[in-house]
């Protein structure tokens, strides 16, 4: 569906994307992770024919965005970042305006409209002037035009952006039963949220494409396993030297809390550490108040592929 | 063109859901009634056509109206960021400005259009004019003259309200613009081995006095029809030049 190759977009003398290639096949759901500033919405900007790449080209559904911009268009619904919508207009006159704009007509016009406003959970509001809705609503009216022609790649920068927990989850779910039919790339800084949506993950980092892969495939290959979190009372430099002694075990950090100090070791992969923590505090006559394995997440991996590698080092000595 | 229509239709209702049209329209009508009848009270006696007096009053403040209803034409949508979803959506950029334009200038004519009504309650109302001082055909032309000066300063503020973010910065400078239009004959007047006649060629002040005087002449319809459209292809090109950054 998408099909992007050597994309680089300059402005001035800064590099937003360099040299950024992926491909996104039908009916994926694609999220699309970066800090800000890594490129994230220039891409998309790019994708949805706003404005056009310095060098390389991108596709979709087999198009150029560039020369054949119209048909492309059509194709694609984009939600940009900040949901614009103009204020003065009321939710219904602009659904239809923008779905007039967008090739439909007539009773289609209509009924869709009149669909994806129950879906998006707006129909009460329909009257309603957009300048006076809230945020969340807001942001729903925007994803509702996105899809109001049923394009056939929905671009979402930040959908969820403003809504609450409950309005997170139904746009969750109505992204999901759209992922079905329709392919959809979002972009999003709500990490467990991308990893409960999306079937694959693209992290970009100073426009480049630092990782893509599914979330439990990206999780699995972190360098290291599970960090232990471990509350031992005892004199701090002897735990931390006996910790460290530990085989298996890569590094530990110390943490006060109260009298009890809150080590955090990081571990080998394969090496499982828990009954050696506790033989060395039980042999040592120390107390041990927790043993807690952390489980790694999208964000440990976000963090480790869009941190430079000289600030990790820097913490291992 | 089934989009041209939407976006006009769109543009136009903007314009009227907007309070500070409304203030504009008050503004454009008192004003330019006022020095309408200024200028009949002032030339009392003379043999100066009413509707000579009438479309110069017009001319005037029509560089208020179109600065204000010109300004939000693409500073709001490039301020607010709703440009992102108008040119994400299919329609062509000669579409998006001609459909802007058509709005804007659909607005202005609406709100002009009482005022040049002025003239006839005038000679209604007052037993003392001489039925012959309103030309019916002098009144068209005028109109005509009017309306092609519309066409063209509407074409300057839409091209100025795209090269800013800014409504306010927007309808300043079209406004400053517009003036020097307006005064372009007499500032050209002033240059060295320019002579008053060519100058005449030059000068909206001249063709609105011809014009509403009931003397029509093709050069300045061929000025600003050109004129108009050189500016609106211009603007085509500024929106085009976001695909060439």
């Amino acid at each position: 569906m998408i099909k992007v190759e050597h994309l680089t977009k300059r402005y001035g003398k800064t590099t937003a994307i360099n040299d950024l290639s992926f491909e996104v096949a039908q009916g994926e759901i694609v999220g699309f992770l970066g800090p800000n500033g890594a490129g994230k919405t220039t891409t998309m900007r790019i994708l949805s024919c706003f404005m056009p790449a310095t060098g390389g080209t991108v596709k979709i559904g087999g198009l150029d965005v560039f020369t054949h911009s119209i048909e492309v268009r059509r194709k694609i619904g984009y939600l940009p970042e900040n949901s614009p919508l103009y204020q003065d207009m009321r939710v219904i006159e602009y659904l239809r305006f923008r779905a007039r704009l967008k090739g439909l007509a007539g009773r289609k016009l209509r009924m869709r409209v009149d669909e994806v406003m129950s879906a998006c959970g707006i129909a009460d509001v329909r009257r309603s002037i957009i300048g006076r809705l809230s945020k969340g609503y807001a942001q729903r009216v925007a994803l509702a035009d996105a899809m109001v022609h049923e394009p056939e790649l929905l671009i979402l920068d930040e959908p969820t952006i403003g809504l609450d927990p409950n309005q997170i989850r139904q746009i969750r779910a109505l992204i999901k039963s759209i992922g079905k039919r329709q392919t959809v790339l979002l972009s999003s800084h709500i990490l467990p949220e991308v990893e409960m949506v999306c079937d694959r993950v693209l992290i970009i980092n100073k426009g480049t494409i630092v990782a893509s892969d599914t979330p439990q495939n990206l999780v699995g290959r972190m360098k290291s396993s599970p960090s232990l979190v471990a509350e031992i009372k005892g004199p701090t430099e002897a735990i931390l030297s006996k910790l460290r002694a530990i085989e298996g075990v890569i590094r530990v950090s110390f943490e006060v809390s109260d009298e009890w100090g809150r080590f955090v070791c990081e571990c080998d992969k394969a090496a499982d550490v828990r009954a050696a923590i506790f033989q060395a505090v039980s042999a040592n006559g120390w107390m041990l108040r927790e043993l807690r394995e952390e489980k790694r997440n999208l964000e440990d991996v976000f963090v480790s592929v869009t941190t430079t590698e000289p600030a990790d080092v820097k913490e291992m000595n | 063109m089934r989009n041209f229509f939407t976006l006009w239709k769109r543009e136009l209702t903007a314009c009227f859901l907007s309070p500070i049209a409304y203030v504009t329209m008050v503004v454009f009508l008192a004003m330019s009634g006022g020095t309408f009848l200024m200028g009949v009270v002032r030339n009392v006696g003379t043999n100066q056509p009413l509707s000579n007096l009438l479309f110069a009053a017009l001319i005037l403040w029509t560089t208020v109206l179109v600065s204000v209803a010109s300004m939000r034409l693409f500073a709001e949508e490039k301020k607010s960021g709703t440009i992102e979803t108008l040119m994400t959506a299919p329609v062509t950029d000669v579409e998006v400005v001609l459909g802007k334009y058509a709005g804007g200038l659909s607005f202005v004519l609406i709100v002009a259009l009482p005022a040049i009504a002025n003239i006839f309650i005038l000679a209604w109302f007052s037993p003392g004019i001489n039925t012959t001082a309103v030309d019916p055909g002098a009144v068209l032309s005028g109109c005509l003259m009017f309306f092609l000066l519309c066409a063209f300063f509407m074409a300057i503020g839409l091209l100025v309200s795209m090269m800013t973010n800014n409504q306010v910065v927007a309808a300043i400078c079209c406004f400053c613009v517009l003036w020097l239009v307006l005064l372009a004959g007499s500032l050209i007047s002033a240059l060295p081995l320019i002579t008053p006649h060519l100058a005449e060629f030059f000068s909206p002040v001249m063709h609105i006095d011809d014009f509403s005087r009931g003397s029509v002449d093709t050069r300045p319809v061929v000025l600003y029809v050109s004129g108009t459209v050189f500016l609106l292809f211009a603007a085509v090109r500024v929106l085009e030049s976001r695909r060439w950054k």
